[in-house]
């Protein structure tokens, strides 16, 4: 498995786990699908265990002032920060 | 205060007595369903579950800003030494930050979480729904503020002092300790303690007392 597609598998597991999608939906996610606002079971402490999960399962550490509302708009959007912070 | 304890008992006499200790804050209501599937599966095996309610939390009358994290390891170790032996800590997440100061002849734990993980994700949620309310809050003038009055975090009202000892928390070395996770190596079934909706699994309950009874008897309990 390349990186990008073992960080791809790991936030889908992630986002499961979290939003208890199921195997289905998580794997039916594409780059525009919304997430924060969209899904309604996507609430603030979802985010906040979503980063906690990010940082245990992908080995980074992500900082307060990274954070802006639009990593989380669409799963797009979360798995281009996330392939960032791999790769940095 | 003698805290509610929820009791499942076998048709006989008790092989022993599994101590349960939940996961901490929500995480506890999150897994709750599935740990009484795990307690009466434990009661089918000739086991009796216990599963208190830590003072401060669940049904308590205690104001959780008044509760330091010590007073959690007391309050498990006032239980266990209270019930019938032997006894077996079962612990999950956040509870094996608190089970070290009881006596029993083992210990349990599943998914063992560092105090200052917990910590991080509350304090995000506390500074993404602040976002929210158009407020401006960090990591940093949380922790400041958690230094003179209770903070609160997620719907919980924590001291200065359960911040700070929470903060640096990490689970202690018992003995003897069998320390699973989940997955492939470890206990199979999903973190339902992250899920943002309470969900129920009753295959890994079945494997969480499979597991316990399995160690019980490594043990030596019969």
């Amino acid at each position: 498995m390349t990186e990008a597609s073992s960080v791809d598998a790991t936030l889908r597991a992630l986002l499961a786990d979290i939003l208890g999608l199921g195997e289905e939906r998580a794997a039916a996610l594409t780059e525009d699908s919304g997430l924060f606002g969209a899904l309604p079971e996507f609430d603030s402490m979802a985010v906040a265990t979503v980063l906690t999960e990010m940082e245990d399962r992908l080995g980074i550490i992500i900082d307060d002032d990274e954070i802006d509302g639009e990593i989380f708009e669409t799963y797009g959007n979360l798995l281009a920060f996330s392939l960032r912070k791999v790769t940095d | 205060m003698t805290e509610h304890r929820l009791r499942i008992d076998p048709a006989d006499r008790p092989r022993a007595t599994i101590l349960i200790v939940p996961p901490l804050f929500d995480e506890a209501n999150r897994l709750r369903r599935t740990l009484l599937l795990a307690m009466r599966a434990l009661a089918w095996e000739g086991f009796a579950a216990v599963l208190p309610d830590l003072p401060g939390q669940n049904e308590s009358l205690v104001a959780l800003e008044t509760v330091a994290l010590d007073d959690w390891q007391d309050a498990l170790a006032e239980i266990a030494a209270d019930l019938p032996g032997p006894v077996v800590i079962a612990s999950i997440r956040g509870g094996a930050l608190i089970d070290h100061g009881a006596k029993a002849a083992a210990w349990w734990r599943l998914a063992a979480v560092s105090g200052s993980s917990l910590m991080r994700t509350m304090m995000r949620a506390r500074v993404a729904a602040d976002r929210e309310a158009g407020l401006t809050s960090s990591l940093e003038s949380l922790q400041a503020a958690a230094q003179v009055a209770p903070l609160l975090l997620a719907g919980n009202a924590l001291s200065p002092a359960m911040v700070a000892a929470l903060g640096e928390a990490e689970a202690q070395p018992v003995q003897p300790l069998r320390s699973i996770a989940l997955g492939t190596d470890g206990l199979a079934g999903t973190p339902l303690w992250l899920r943002a909706e309470p969900g129920e699994d009753a295959a890994m309950a079945r494997a969480i007392a499979a597991d316990i009874v399995a160690w019980s008897m490594a043990c030596g309990i019969n």
